[in-house]
């Protein structure tokens, strides 16, 4: 057992170091070495993410859509406003959604690109499929039909490649067995060829690193599950004594965490809407508890809004409330006062419900694109005094 | 870019011949540089005296054939075959399929793979393989049979195409039925796709288009090479970006052969006059287009020079000429209608332009599954072609070739039925078994091509 489990790390070792081979082939300088990622797994290191470089990391992880506990300096069961330190497990957990929303293939082909001068980017092939593919045997043949052409071009490009591969061999074997006396232009071809041979050699390096991660990607993906694992079981072991800011039951972490986040999200806006938030506060605990408790371990509710996760929990409270015949109201008003309808009766009438919801939404798209405006210009600003960081924008 | 010929037999030797000599005189015809060269890299190679030798190997096992192909070449002054770039034997394969693939062509197989290789290794880049053969002979069919699964083997990712000349359908040997039915069934699994040529179907066209009185192999080839090198000289396609396209063979395949249980191509070519009224003959695009349209929906592979009533565009309203032969036949095709899959227009002359191919893009002429704008092609030149002023081609999988594939078939069976001459077959090591696989696939074959709805 012991030995199969030693065997197992060794092999994890060695589809960890293949990957660590791609990122290095990819251009992605420096990449921390095999053993780092496996004490990351048991969260060992130091803290690994400089002060300065923590908030390009966050913003740059919430552009693809990963939200963590971390990003928004909400910690679990703790509670305050506090930083909290970002561990190299929750790095290696980012990573991880990196590489399965397919950053990497990416970033290859980004690379791919630029050392491959002569690439031409095809045409976009619409094969024309029907929207519901149907088994039967029309479609079958026209599917059929489509990958032999595909093989065609395959084959076609090959034959290219080869014809390429024979000229410049070619004009490299001219280029030396002339041996002329050296002039400046036969030294800019010269140089030109040594460049572009470099270049095929880091292409060819590239692509080899890719295919030998590709052989062995179900490792780590395995190898991940345990990672993921320790993270949660890490979590749990965190809560079992929590310390709930409003001191009522909680069902399941999920969903407290879901209604802690809301909580600190109000308790951020502007003093005028504390009012109407107090109002709220009973029903939206109402709320969360009716709600049932699910979601992934990254449901968490980015700034503002734009998130779809926050969407159900609002709706859920948004029904509670009508449930209870309060008048219908959006969670971040702009600042109307608070006695605009708190104590009232369901008295509004619709029509004025209707246009103050409207007026509502329109306030604060406009907020929400002022607010995506001058995140992108910070976040320009901060890349563009830095050097060795490249943004790449989704 | 270049294409190397394997010619196979006496009847791809000869049709071989002509193919060149069409090649090389249309490519130095006038002052049409672009053209010219494209066409001489494609089928010639340039000795360092400036003289066109043809990419070709030449197989036989005997060697009449080939020495009289090789002098005539020779004796043109324009071209000539490689001096050594030929093989062949004393005696020859008579006539049995399995003395050509079972002895000839394991015995002889590293000669002729030497030969092709020289060939190939010559080319700065191999635009793909052509192996010319007919189906009836020992030789042709078996021996190239044979070689065509070398090539395969030596060259797996080059496209290879097989021209098939079959033979007339009252044939002088008795057993072609048997060759072309063995020949068909391994070539579908090698080839990438199987370019067919009817004797019958020419001869037709020398008697009643070419006026010839006295119809030779000769005029009978020099038919099929025309049509043949209508389609392989360049042309500018959809992928060429405005130069001569660079890869005649994929495009072909690509454009007609996708599908890997429909490989039969069909040609017909318009106009086909006697030479010596080409000077008093008139041709405009919209009439000839017509025409080869209406050949490709009746099905009939020349003009018959009689007025057809047409009531809409499909629906047909002469008599279609029931075919002749077993009641199966009849329902092979439903309605006498000829579907296609894919069709590939070639089209070279004058105003080559201003010539509107609409009508080959009508849905109905083509099956429900593929989209007119994925099963039509066109490629064209605006170099007039081997002294026609215009000349429209018509590359066709469709089920054009289904009638004559069924009496082949059938015909084959009934032979089989009685078992008569297998042991001839079964003496050089071909079983009874590779008979009835042999007849399974061509009977897929015609089913798939039925099936075409």
């Amino acid at each position: 057992m012991r030995r199969r489990t030693a065997a197992v790390s060794v092999e994890v070792k060695q589809v960890i170091g293949a990957l660590c081979r791609l990122l290095a082939a990819a251009g992605l300088e420096p990449v921390p070495p095999p053993d780092n990622f496996r004490r990351a797994k048991f969260d060992g290191g130091p803290e690994v993410v400089p002060v300065e470089n923590r908030k390009l990391v966050e913003a740059g992880l919430w552009q693809t859509g990963y939200h963590a506990d971390w990003m928004y300096g909400i910690s679990g069961g703790r509670g305050g406003e506090e930083q909290e330190r970002v561990c190299s497990r929750d790095l290696l957990l980012a990573l991880g959604w990196l590489l399965a929303t397919g950053k990497l293939e990416e970033l290859l082909t980004w690379r791919v690109q630029r050392l491959d001068k002569t690439l031409l980017t095809p045409p976009p092939v619409n094969p024309q499929l029907p929207n519901k593919l149907q088994a039967d045997s029309a479609s079958l043949r026209k599917l059929h039909w489509l990958i032999g052409c595909l093989r065609c071009q395959g084959r076609t490009l090959l034959s290219m490649q080869e014809e390429r591969t024979h000229l410049l061999h070619a004009v490299f074997f001219a280029r030396i067995a002339s041996s002329v006396p050296s002039s400046s232009s036969s030294d800019q071809s010269s140089a030109v060829l040594m460049e572009d041979c470099v270049c095929v050699q880091q292409l060819c390096d590239l692509l080899e690193a890719y295919l030998n991660w590709k052989r062995v990607e179900k490792v780590f993906w395995t190898w991940m599950d345990s990672v993921l694992d320790c993270h949660l079981t890490d979590a749990v072991i965190k809560k079992s004594t929590p310390d709930a800011p409003n001191g009522s039951a909680r069902v399941c972490r999920h969903g407290n965490r879901g209604l802690g986040k809301l909580e600190e999200m109000l308790l951020r806006l502007p003093p005028g809407q504390k009012g109407q938030r107090r109002g709220r506060g009973d029903a939206e605990e109402g709320g969360g508890r009716r709600r049932s408790q699910g979601g992934s371990d990254t449901s968490c509710l980015p700034p503002l809004l734009s998130s779809l996760c926050c969407q159900p929990s609002l709706s859920q409270v948004y029904r509670a409330r009508l449930q209870t015949g309060r008048p219908v109201r959006h969670s971040s008003q702009p600042a109307e006062g608070p006695g605009g309808g708190t104590e009232t009766p369901d008295e509004l009438p619709a029509s004025q419900a209707a246009q103050l919801l409207l007026h509502t939404e329109a306030l604060l798209l406009e907020r929400r694109d002022r607010q995506r405006l001058a995140n992108r210009t910070q976040l320009q600003e901060m890349i563009g005094r830095l050097d060795e960081l490249v943004l790449i924008p989704p | 870019m270049s294409i190397v010929t394997v010619q196979l037999g006496q009847c791809g030797n000869q049709v071989g011949y002509e193919l060149f000599d069409v090649l090389c005189g249309d490519a130095l015809e006038g002052q049409r540089r672009v053209y010219s060269a494209a066409g001489c890299e494609r089928f010639f190679h340039q000795t360092t005296r400036g003289e066109l030798v043809a990419r070709a190997v030449l197989i036989d096992m005997e060697p009449k054939v080939i020495n009289q192909s090789m002098s005539r070449a020779s004796r043109s002054g324009m071209w000539s075959y490689g001096e050594t770039a030929h093989f062949s034997q004393k005696q020859g394969s008579g006539n049995n399929w399995a003395n050509g693939y079972c002895v000839h062509g394991p015995r002889h197989r590293d000669a002729v793979e030497e030969l092709v290789r020289r060939e190939v290794e010559r080319c700065d880049r191999l635009a793909g393989l052509m192996a010319m053969m007919s189906v009836a002979g020992g030789t042709g069919s078996g021996v190239g049979t044979y070689v065509t699964q070398c090539l395969r083997d030596i060259y797996p990712k080059s496209f290879i195409l097989n021209h098939l000349t079959w033979p007339y359908g009252t044939g002088e040997v008795i057993v072609q039925n048997y060759n072309s039915v063995l020949t068909l069934a391994h070539l579908y699994q090698l080839s990438d796709a199987i370019l067919v040529h009817e004797n019958d179907t020419v001869h037709k066209i020398c008697a009643q288009l070419l006026n010839i009185k006295h119809i030779s192999f000769g005029d009978v080839n020099r038919v099929i090479a025309h049509q043949l090198g209508s389609v392989l000289q360049p042309a500018l396609t959809a992928d060429s970006r405005g130069l001569y396209g660079r890869n005649p063979l994929g495009e072909l395949v690509s454009a007609l052969a996708c599908h890997p249980e429909y490989k039969l191509l069909s040609m017909c070519t318009v106009p086909q006059v006697p030479s010596v009224s080409m000077a008093y003959s008139t041709f405009n695009w919209p009439s000839v287009l017509k025409h080869l349209r209406q050949m490709l929906i009746s099905n009939t592979k020349m003009e018959e020079g009689k007025l057809y009533r047409i009531q809409s565009q499909l629906s047909i309203d002469w008599q279609v000429r029931p075919p002749a032969g077993s009641e199966r036949t009849r329902s092979l095709s439903g309605s006498g209608f000829n579907r296609s899959l894919a069709n590939l227009l070639v089209l070279r002359g004058k105003d080559v332009y201003s010539a509107e191919t609409g009508g080959f893009e009508d849905p109905a002429l083509y099956t429900s599954w593929l989209s007119p704008g994925e099963a039509f092609n066109s490629w064209k030149s605006p170099v007039p072609f081997n002294k026609y002023e215009k000349c429209a081609t018509l590359v066709s999988n469709s089920q054009a070739l289904l009638r004559p594939l069924d009496d082949m078939v059938g015909k084959a069976w009934n032979m089989f039925a009685s078992r008569a001459y297998i042991h001839q077959y079964i003496k050089f090591g071909i079983s009874e078994e590779d008979f009835l696989d042999g007849f399974t696939c061509i009977e897929q074959v015609i089913s798939s091509y039925s099936q075409l709805h």
